[in-house]
């Protein structure tokens, strides 16, 4: 069993680091998307920079508080696109049967997917947040907690958008849907959730998974709550699990195709 | 002893049909019409170990939806498929150790890199370990005549250069069965009898069961000692190919000469049966005369 996981484990990485060979072989590309993505995040946060010397607290945060959120955000975003990119594009290579590669090979085809390809302007919004975070000075509990939320809302981000995209073994042009569910968690991601009341909370706690993935663990990483650390847990579990499930229900339905392609 | 077996095997795809224009589009939505499309239909057969076998049909078919049922990638409706004595749909990835694919219209290689950073991903894939790994890739860049660019990234390649690569990197490990789906798709003449000679090569020297698929009759007649011709998802004909080139057209030219005195305007191979010269009709034209009789072409 151990062999098995390590030996999947060996494969996920190479894969990972073949994506970034591929993104390396043109050096200059790859560190203007880095430099450029760090540079595109820091340049909104000017409007916070305004916004907290005109009031002292918005929706409850302060303006570190909102740093943190933001940096969560940022890094939970870059590192699911560093690892599991391929999330994103799932309804393309679903729709035009590009899956045949992966099934055909000895190993976890989930994982396989995911790994397969990696957003190289990620690894700016993975350094912006962790730069973001160090800038506050959590101290070392706080970065710790910042680390493991990260974590989690890199497979929160991941999990929902393999729940979406893999409703295309059933629906066509899910590609939009899975889009706008996205950004519309990242866009709220980054506003303090006391801003938002009545249904639009609900709905950000209970459609879009914002509240359960990203603002929880910001009160966690400003108030340390135990309950609300094992909730974040839990959730991101059932989340991932459904996900998992409806995937690989929906690869029973898959019908591959006859399109000439290549593995780029 | 039996490499694949498949009894009855099925698949249907659902397809979408609306009517043209964007009032057809707006209908659609209202009113879905959906069709079923049986892709394969009670399809049996068996192939031996260490058999090369061509699997062909004329465009829809069913070839590739049947390979791809025995490779695991698709579930069947109904029938069962075992391919060294596992179903593909309940033990893909024990399978997928066993077996190696080939899709010469699908790359699986990674085009910016290399042959050999390739060959190391699938040696890591196979569970192979990296002294096993090198080994292989000595002996078969040595095979396949690959050391001259093997350092040299995918996408720089000749379309012949990528396939042998494809080739190889689906033999690493060694497969006891090799699915080949179109291997020899817009090859030349001489990179197309190179590829034959190494498959015919690794069939005698490792006794890998080939199972071909190709609409090259080049392919099917220098390596495969049987075919099996599949037509609207079902089996038309299963034969030896020295039985069909031998037999199919004595028999056509006797069923052509009862039909002469009926409807005496036979062409093509009704004329060569007139003519009493058999043997000038190739494997090509042969099967072509199988499609058309079946309503394809």
């Amino acid at each position: 069993m151990l062999t098995v996981v390590k030996n999947q484990l060996r494969v996920c990485f190479l894969s990972i680091q073949y994506n970034i060979m591929r993104e390396m072989v043109n050096k200059v590309t790859f560190l203007t998307n880095v430099v450029f993505m760090v540079l595109n995040d820091a340049s909104i946060l000017v409007q916070w920079f305004i916004l907290f010397r005109l009031r002292d607290d918005v929706g409850g945060y302060s303006l570190r508080e909102v740093l943190m959120l933001w940096g969560l955000v940022a890094a939970s975003f870059g590192l699911s696109n560093i690892l599991f990119a391929r999330a994103l594009s799932l309804p393309n290579l679903i729709i035009n049967g590009k899956l045949d590669a992966y099934l055909v090979q000895p190993k976890n085809v989930l994982l396989g997917v995911l790994t397969s390809e990696t957003r190289i302007s990620a690894i700016g919004d993975l350094l912006y947040g962790v730069i973001l975070v160090c800038v506050c000075r959590p101290g070392v509990g706080g970065f710790c907690l910042f680390l493991l939320f990260t974590i989690t809302g890199a497979l929160a981000f991941t999990a929902f958008a393999l729940l979406l995209g893999s409703l295309s073994f059933w629906f066509v042009r899910m590609d939009i849907l899975q889009n706008q569910m996205l950004m519309g968690m990242i866009n709220f991601g980054t506003y303090p959730d006391g801003i938002f009341q009545g249904a639009a909370r609900i709905l950000l706690y209970v459609l879009l998974p914002v509240g359960m993935a990203l603002w929880l663990p910001s009160h966690v990483m400003a108030r340390f709550d135990g309950k609300m650390l094992m909730a974040v847990l839990g959730y991101v579990f059932l989340l991932s699990a459904a996900a998992v499930a409806v995937f690989y229900r929906g690869l029973k339905r898959y019908a591959s195709g006859n399109l000439m392609e290549a593995r780029l | 002893m039996q490499a694949i077996e498949v009894e009855n095997l099925s698949k249907t795809f659902r397809v979408k049909r609306k009517e043209k224009g964007i009032r057809g589009s707006i209908g659609a939505i209202w009113h879905p019409r959906i069709e079923e499309i049986q892709a394969v239909n009670g399809v049996s057969f068996a192939v031996e170990e260490g058999e090369m076998l061509a699997f062909i049909g004329p465009n829809g078919a069913g070839k590739s939806t049947t390979i791809k049922m025995l490779t695991g990638i698709l579930y069947p409706d109904g029938g069962r498929v075992e391919v060294l004595g596992m179903e593909p749909m309940k033990k893909r990835r024990q399978l997928a150790y066993q077996i190696g694919t080939v899709f010469g219209q699908k790359e699986q290689l990674w085009t910016h890199l290399t042959p050999n950073d390739n060959f190391r991903f699938f040696g890591a894939i196979y569970d192979l370990s990296e002294r096993e790994t090198e080994e292989r890739i000595e002996e078969l860049s040595e095979r396949f005549a690959l050391k001259d660019f093997i350092d040299t990234p995918v996408r720089n390649l000749s379309l012949g250069q990528r396939i042998r690569c494809e080739i190889v990197a689906s033999l690493l490990h060694k497969p006891k069965v090799l699915f080949l789906d179109e291997p020899t798709i817009g090859l030349d003449p001489v990179v197309k009898e190179n590829v034959r000679e190494l498959i015919r090569q690794m069939n005698r020297e490792e006794h890998t069961t080939i199972f071909l698929t190709s609409h090259d009759v080049g392919d099917i007649e220098k390596l495969c000692q049987r075919i099996i011709i599949v037509n609207d998802g079902q089996i038309v004909l299963d034969d030896s190919v020295e039985h069909l080139k031998n037999h199919y057209l004595h028999h056509k030219s006797a069923e052509n000469e009862l039909q002469k005195e009926t409807a005496p305007s036979m062409e093509g191979m009704a004329a060569a049966a007139e003519n009493g010269d058999a043997s000038d009709a190739s494997l090509e034209d042969i099967i072509v005369e199988i499609y058309k009789a079946q309503g394809e072409v």
